[in-house]
């Protein structure tokens, strides 16, 4: 097995701790933006291009709140985004394994 | 949920560079802990129930322990006993709060229905310890052996329920550790009650708080 087998939308930093954070969280649970900013340290610029991305391949799923200054958005993984993430750590421990 | 920013902003992408397998799995690891951290209410809350149990449940047990006759615990103990439930509640709500900010959905929807849960099993609990006062039941068999006893396995039996349908097995064996203490503490009396009950619960917290320790410093397993 090569690293090519690891899902290239999750295989970079950024991208990766936001499925694992939100992977700790139960099923069906959301994240405020601003929380899950805080646990990353990311900008929010950054971590709003990541969220996109990943919200692109059905992984996540982003829900607003509000308008203007008094808008909340939050964050959850989605079945797809969870069975992806469970996907790569296993493509990544049999990768480590043939190390 | 907690959030306050807008996401409106457009932003560039930082990548963060090339990641090899093994810094994959040990960031892969230590965000797992990180996260695990943030989102569990810390040991040291459970460590705070120790103590109540430990010392309130044994001031109680202390204020009785020469009695021949029972007349029940003194004054200054019962006060203790609930300055230390007070203080204890109002920190682990602290922590929870800290724990659960920001976070949404079903894991709110679940505390709610919870919460509910428990304080109707309390309060079932409480308003029959009333009802049997009321039919002339004896003050050492209400509040000398039920008191202490029967309430708690009430909270421990509606949590258990929750734990279970959860999948929380440390939480599940805690709640199931407490309904047998305290369940058994009752063969042995109002002093049984309150000291067997007293030390029991506050071993099995003890012990819950090493095993939430534990699991919050274990890595997943992708290097091994």
């Amino acid at each position: 097995m090569t690293a090519d087998a690891l899902d290239p939308l999750i295989h970079v930093p950024a991208r990766l701790r936001i499925l694992v954070t939100l992977a700790a969280l139960n099923d069906g649970d959301t994240l405020s933006f601003t929380r899950l900013q805080n646990m990353l340290d990311l900008t929010p610029g950054n971590l709003i291009t990541h969220l996109r991305k990943l919200e692109d391949a059905d992984y996540l799923s982003t829900q607003k709140t509000g308008n203007g200054v008094a808008s909340l958005t939050s964050v959850t993984l989605t079945h797809r985004g969870r069975a992806a993430l469970d996907s790569y750590t296993k493509a990544l421990r049999d990768l480590l394994a043939g190390i | 949920m907690n959030g306050s920013h807008d996401t409106d902003e457009t932003g560039t992408i930082d990548e963060g560079g090339e990641l090899d397998p093994r810094q994959a799995a040990a960031l892969v690891e230590q965000t797992t802990i990180q996260a695990r951290r943030q989102f569990a209410p810390p040991p040291l809350g459970a460590v705070l129930g120790a103590g109540v149990f430990f010392f309130g449940y044994g001031a109680v047990w202390w204020s009785m322990r020469d009695q021949h006759v029972y007349s029940g615990p003194a004054g200054w103990a019962i006060a203790f006993l609930y300055l230390l439930i007070v203080a204890s509640a109002l920190v682990s709500r602290r922590f929870l709060a800290r724990a659960t900010t920001g976070v949404g959905g079903r894991a709110r929807r679940q505390m709610a229905g919870m919460g509910a849960a428990v304080a109707a099993a309390g309060i079932g609990a409480w308003v029959v310890q009333g009802a049997l006062r009321y039919l002339g039941v004896s003050f050492k068999i209400v509040y000398g052996v039920y008191g202490p006893t029967v309430p708690l396995i009430a909270l421990a039996a509606a949590a258990a329920g929750f734990a279970a349908a959860q999948e929380k097995w440390p939480e599940l064996g805690l709640a199931i550790a407490i309904i047998a203490i305290a369940s058994t503490s009752t063969f042995f009396g109002p002093l049984g009650a309150w000291g067997l009950t007293g030390l029991g619960c506050g071993i099995a917290l003890l012990v819950y708080a090493a095993v939430l320790t534990v699991w919050l410093r274990r890595p997943p397993s992708v290097q091994r």
